[in-house]
Parts: structure tokens; C-alpha cells; sequence
């Protein structure tokens, strides 16, 4: 038997969806569900081992190949940027990324340099850029809503799903930056090394997915 | 205040007693193989001028080089690759020379590394380049070795220490993707973007952008790119997707380069992609890549760069790769750590008889055994010192006699 295949699966919802579309082609997923505190859970009928970790880990993983795969949201990838395969848009975790500021903010006006708070600087660093747009970038760890509200950042660039936080806060969007949702990544060597084990489960899991949006 | 006295930079280390060994191993043996193949090896300085990096064919981007000014103010790198140097001086001191030529090194390149991701700024190197021939044979010579140092990786590491380690050598080849970006209308920035979506295998936004920019048999045929990777049945795919006369040209060359590759291979996996599209590479048709069971990134790379020479005014092909030394040393490590020896002898000098030790070691030394000076008079320390370091035998040099004593 040749050594399993290791997925690491960012822990939470995504580890939720993934074991449900695992369940779904028929793997026997019991050993996740009951895994207390243990962080490496083996599903032998695949002869797959799941990796339960922290989203920028999921990446670090499988950038240094001690995980054949993992499944990551495009948000953390745009942010780490990493060198690896990203194969199959799994279409669940969706949300996007979007510039908001406080309501009727008028944002593009003036000449001055405006300031942007978020989670997530190189994101925000190349939308900008991409805009030839200079701006100063505050790195902010919780509530990014706060920083336009107390006066420390003219926007912020963040994670929205329904916008029902930035509406309470008397934010709005100004512009989407991009669409997010789950994605299926693999090292660079793996998918050459273990070309068939992988594409096998890559195009049951593209069947499945497709079947479901058709 | 000194307050980075004691540690080194970032991506760089010190290596000490096994790993130096280890490091060492690799680069005698893709030494040895390369010198009987007839390479000669080169020494270029570990400082260049950043004008001989700043190149059409391939971009380095500055906050990766490693820059320093020299004593005119000018801008100076610690080289980031060896091919550009080497190139620069076949263009200048070996333009005279016969081709082809057939050159090796074993150095480091630098090249600044994300922060905390455990990559390594200082990479040691060992390489080929093979200057002056555009032949089939040509490239059949780089991949060859390409082949002996991933197949030998494991053998005679030291005396009866054999094991076998799987490796996959990837070939490909640039041309068909340029062929169909040539071919393709889109601005700068989307044929970019294509290569880099390309070059992930992100199949649905390559999909996505291909898509927007409209429906036919060029963007049909990028579509399938990235997933033409594997064997033989490779060919058979891209012919149906790329009906075109130049590309089923380039692939029926690479066909044959591929059968004659699988011909002189034992036992590893030979693999094609031709969706490797690297940004960075001045390669211009064949590119080869090399891995390793238990390393997460290609070991050894390399291919065909056909137009880097004529930047430097001296317009010839050349091939090569290069092994990255310490990929290699770090999958031998997995399964091998080398034993570093004890001296065979310890000699103890009486005060006075310092000379009389020295020539006896000099003498022990050249029948072929390891000797060490104890630097006390005392015997009794002497005694302890050999036990501890593990040295079987002790010579007490006294001005009346040699006494040979076993360490138990």
C-alpha cells in the first residue's frame, strides 16, 4: 500500500464542507468527526490522511510539500501568495472581498493619500497598485470596522458575506475587489509524483460539484 | 549597540560537522559525474553589477537581489543565478574559444526569501551549461546528467551506504505556449495573467479570463494547456487540441526527445508538462525539471536558453541545469547521516620532545592514518581525552622511548 495521501483542511467551516463533499463520493469520514484533540485523522478506505490546521498554515503545508492538499480559501491564498497548484473552485465558503467606508463616504475625492485599514495588507497593497493608487496601509487584527469609525482610516478593505456588520456600523461598500471562496490546492511535486491518486480524486470531487450548481 | 553579534541573517546558516559533510558528498559526486563528461569548472565572483542582471529575457525583481554599492557608488548583487555570469563571460573572454563548450560550478546563489517560510536566502548550487549547440544531442547530453544525479542520489553515499530514492525528471517545452500567445489578442496584462493562472494549473480562473475574451481554437487550446501533463498519452491529447502546423512540429521533437529519454532511463518516472510557463525563466524551448520523494520542491532545474548569450553580443544556443545542492543534501539526510570519524591516533609530547612528535605524526600521517597532537604533557589527561573523543590509540613521545598505549 502505497503511503496515504495527506489533505490538510482549514479547521472550521471549510473542514465542515470538505468532510461533507468527502462523505458525498463515499469516504468513511468517521475518524474526523470523532477526533477529540487530535490534528492527524486517517480515512483508510481512501487511504487518505486528513490535516486539520489554520488557514495560512493549510498553505505553509503544502508550499513545503508535508501535505500532498488542502483546502484553503482564495482569501488566505491572495494574501500569502504562494507557489502551488489551486486546481478546483469548490464553490462553498463563498464571500468576497470588497472596499467599504462609512456611508456617503466620498472616497475617490480629493488629492490627499487616504488610509485603509485591514487584515489583509498584500491584498490591499495590490488592489491599490493595480489602481496606481498610493495609499497608506494600517494593519488591523480584529474588527477592522472600527478604524473608520473612530477616525484612524478613511476605508477598509475586508471579508464580506452578507454586509449585515457593515450596515449596522453605518458602513457601505465602495467596490467589490474580488470574489472568494474554497479552493483545492496541491504541491507542485505532489500532483507530478502521485499524478493518478490525485487526479482520481480530483475529478470525482469535480463531478460532484458540477453535478450540484447543474 | 551590537545586537546581531551572535546569530546570522535571516536564510542563511552555518554548516557544521554532518551537515558540511553532507553538503560536501552531494558536490563531489555531481562533480565527479560532471568532470567525466568532460566539464571544466568555472569560478565566477560571488559580486556582479546589477547591469548584467537587468535583462530583456529574464526579470529578477529588485526586492529579491541582494544589493550592495561599491566603492565608485555603483549598484553591485550577490549573484542571484549562475547562468547570467557565465554567460557574460563566454561572451567576452571565451568568445574566441571552440564550441561548444562544456562548463560546470558549484556555488552559491542569493536571492532574498519571503520572511518566515523557512526558504533559504543562500542556495548552493552545482550546474552545466553547455555552450554553442542548438543540437537534439545537446539537449540529450544535459538531460542525461540530469538523469545520473537524480538516479545516483542515493548511491555510494560512503562505503556499503546504498539506498534508492524515487525521482520524476520533467521535460516540457516553452515554444507551444508562445506560439498560442502570439497568436492570441489580449493586452499585456491579460496574456500575464494567463501565464500566471497557467503556470498554478488554476484552472477555473484561466477558464474565467479565457472566457471573457472570447470563444475559439486559441483560447480552447490555452484552456487545456495546464492540464497536459503525464506520459506518452500527452501527445496524443495535445495533437487533437493543437491542430497547428508549427506546434505538431514542436511536439513531434519533443515526442522523439521523449522516447529517447525513456530509452536511456532505468528505473525513475520521466513526465511531460507543457504547461510549465515560469515568468522568470530566459529559457526558449526545452525545460526540464527534477524531483525527489520527500522534497516539496524541484531539486534540479533547467533547459534550453537559446537568445541569453546574444544579450551580452554574442549570439549562440546553450543548455543546462542546475542541482540544488542542499534540496538533495536534505533528502539524503532523511535516510543517511554521516559519521563523522576519530582521529585513528593520539600523540602525547613529553615537554621538550615537541619536535620528536611532530615528525613521528608526519610519518603516521603518511602511511595514510589520522593523527592528532595532544596539546598538555600530562598522560593521564591524554588518557581521558582519547576515551572521550573515542581514539583507540595513544603514542607517549618521551625523550627515551615511544610508548603505544590502547584505549579500552
Amino acid at each position: 500500500m502505497n503511503k496515504p495521501l495527506r489533505i490538510a483542511l482549514t479547521k472550521g467551516r471549510l473542514e465542515k464542507d470538505t468532510v461533507k463533499l468527502l462523505e458525498s463520493l463515499g469516504y468513511d469520514c468517521t475518524a474526523v468527526h470523532e477526533k477529540g484533540r487530535k490534528l492527524i485523522l486517517s480515512i483508510p478506505d481512501g487511504n487518505l490522511e486528513v490535516v486539520l490546521a489554520k488557514a495560512a498554515d493549510v498553505i505553509t503545508y503544502v508550499e513545503h510539500g508535508v501535505c500532498d492538499m488542502g483546502v484553503v480559501g482564495k482569501d488566505t491564498l491572495m494574501e500569502m501568495n504562494g507557489k502551488l497548484f489551486e486546481l478546483v473552485n469548490l464553490g462553498f465558503g463563498k464571500c468576497k472581498f470588497a472596499l467599504a467606508t462609512k456611508k456617503d463616504y466620498p472616497f475617490y475625492d480629493g488629492f490627499g493619500i487616504k488610509t485603509i485599514a485591514s487584515k489583509y495588507p498584500n491584498v490591499t497593497k495590490a488592489f491599490f497598485e493595480n489602481k496606481n493608487m498610493d495609499v497608506d496601509i494600517i494593519k488591523i487584527e480584529g474588527s477592522v470596522e472600527l478604524a473608520p469609525l473612530l477616525g484612524l482610516a478613511d476605508g477598509i478593505v475586508d471579508i464580506v458575506e452578507t454586509g449585515t456588520t457593515l450596515k449596522e456600523n453605518g458602513l457601505a461598500v465602495v467596490e467589490d475587489v474580488a470574489q472568494i471562496s474554497a479552493r483545492l490546492i496541491v504541491n507542485t511535486v505532489s500532483l507530478k509524483m502521485r499524478q493518478q491518486e490525485i487526479e482520481n480524486l480530483v475529478k470525482k470531487v469535480e463531478e460532484k460539484i458540477h453535478g450540484k450548481t447543474n | 549597540m551590537r545586537r546581531y553579534d551572535l546569530i546570522t541573517p535571516e536564510g542563511t546558516k552555518d554548516y557544521l560537522f554532518e551537515e558540511c559533510a553532507l553538503k560536501r558528498i552531494v558536490e563531489t559526486k555531481t562533480r565527479q559525474l560532471f568532470k567525466s563528461m568532460g566539464y571544466s569548472r568555472l569560478i565566477t565572483p560571488n559580486l556582479e553589477f546589477y547591469d548584467v542582471y537587468n535583462l530583456n529575457s529574464r526579470y529578477f525583481p529588485q526586492e529579491e537581489l541582494c544589493k550592495l554599492t561599491d566603492n565608485k557608488g555603483r549598484l553591485v548583487v550577490l549573484r542571484p543565478d549562475s547562468t547570467v555570469p557565465i554567460a557574460r563571460v563566454v561572451a567576452t573572454r571565451l568568445k574566441e574559444a571552440m564550441l561548444p563548450l562544456r562548463l560546470y560550478y558549484t556555488q552559491p546563489v542569493y536571492q532574498f526569501a519571503p520572511s518566515l517560510k523557512g526558504k533559504s536566502t543562500e542556495i548552493n548550487q552545482t550546474g552545466i551549461e553547455l555552450i554553442g549547440s542548438g543540437s537534439k544531442m545537446a539537449d540529450i547530453e544535459v538531460i542525461s546528467m540530469a538523469l545520473s544525479v537524480l538516479s545516483s542520489v542515493g548511491e555510494k553515499i560512503a562505503e556499503n551506504v546504498n539506498f534508492s530514492v524515487n525521482y520524476s525528471l520533467e521535460l516540457g517545452d516553452v515554444r507551444i505556449f508562445r506560439e498560442l500567445m502570439h497568436r492570441l489578442n489580449a493586452t499585456p496584462a491579460q496574456k500575464e495573467e494567463i501565464r500566471s493562472l497557467i503556470e498554478a494549473k488554476n484552472y477555473p480562473a484561466l477558464n474565467d479570463i479565457l472566457d471573457k475574451i472570447g470563444e475559439h481554437k486559441i483560447t480552447n487550446a490555452l484552456k487545456k494547456l495546464p492540464t497536459l501533463f503525464g506520459g506518452e498519452e500527452v501527445f496524443e491529447r495535445a495533437e487533437e487540441i493543437f491542430q497547428d502546423a508549427r506546434i505538431a512540429e514542436i511536439l513531434e521533437n519533443m515526442r522523439e526527445l521523449y522516447h529517447t529519454v525513456c530509452d536511456m532511463n532505468e528505473k525513475g518516472n520521466i513526465i511531460i508538462d507543457l504547461g510549465l510557463v515560469n515568468k522568470t525563466d530566459y529559457y526558449t524551448g526545452l525545460v526540464i525539471k527534477g524531483y525527489l520523494e520527500g522534497y516539496g520542491e524541484e531539486v534540479l532545474s533547467g533547459g534550453r536558453y537559446d537568445k541569453l548569450l546574444s544579450e551580452f553580443g554574442y549570439d549562440i544556443p546553450a543548455v543546462g541545469m542546475a542541482v540544488n545542492v542542499d534540496a538533495v543534501a536534505n533528502v539524503i539526510a532523511k535516510k543517511y547521516t554521516p559519521k563523522i570519524t576519530a582521529p585513528d591516533i593520539l600523540i602525547v609530547a613529553e615537554k621538550g620532545c615537541e619536535a620528536l612528535a611532530v615528525k613521528k605524526a608526519v610519518v603516521l600521517r603518511e602511511s595514510g592514518l589520522c593523527v592528532e597532537h595532544f596539546l598538555e604533557t600530562d598522560f593521564d589527561l591524554a588518557q581521558d581525552y582519547a576515551r572521550t573523543r573515542n581514539i583507540k590509540k595513544l603514542i607517549l613521545i618521551s625523550s627515551e622511548r615511544e610508548q603505544e598505549v590502547c584505549i579500552a
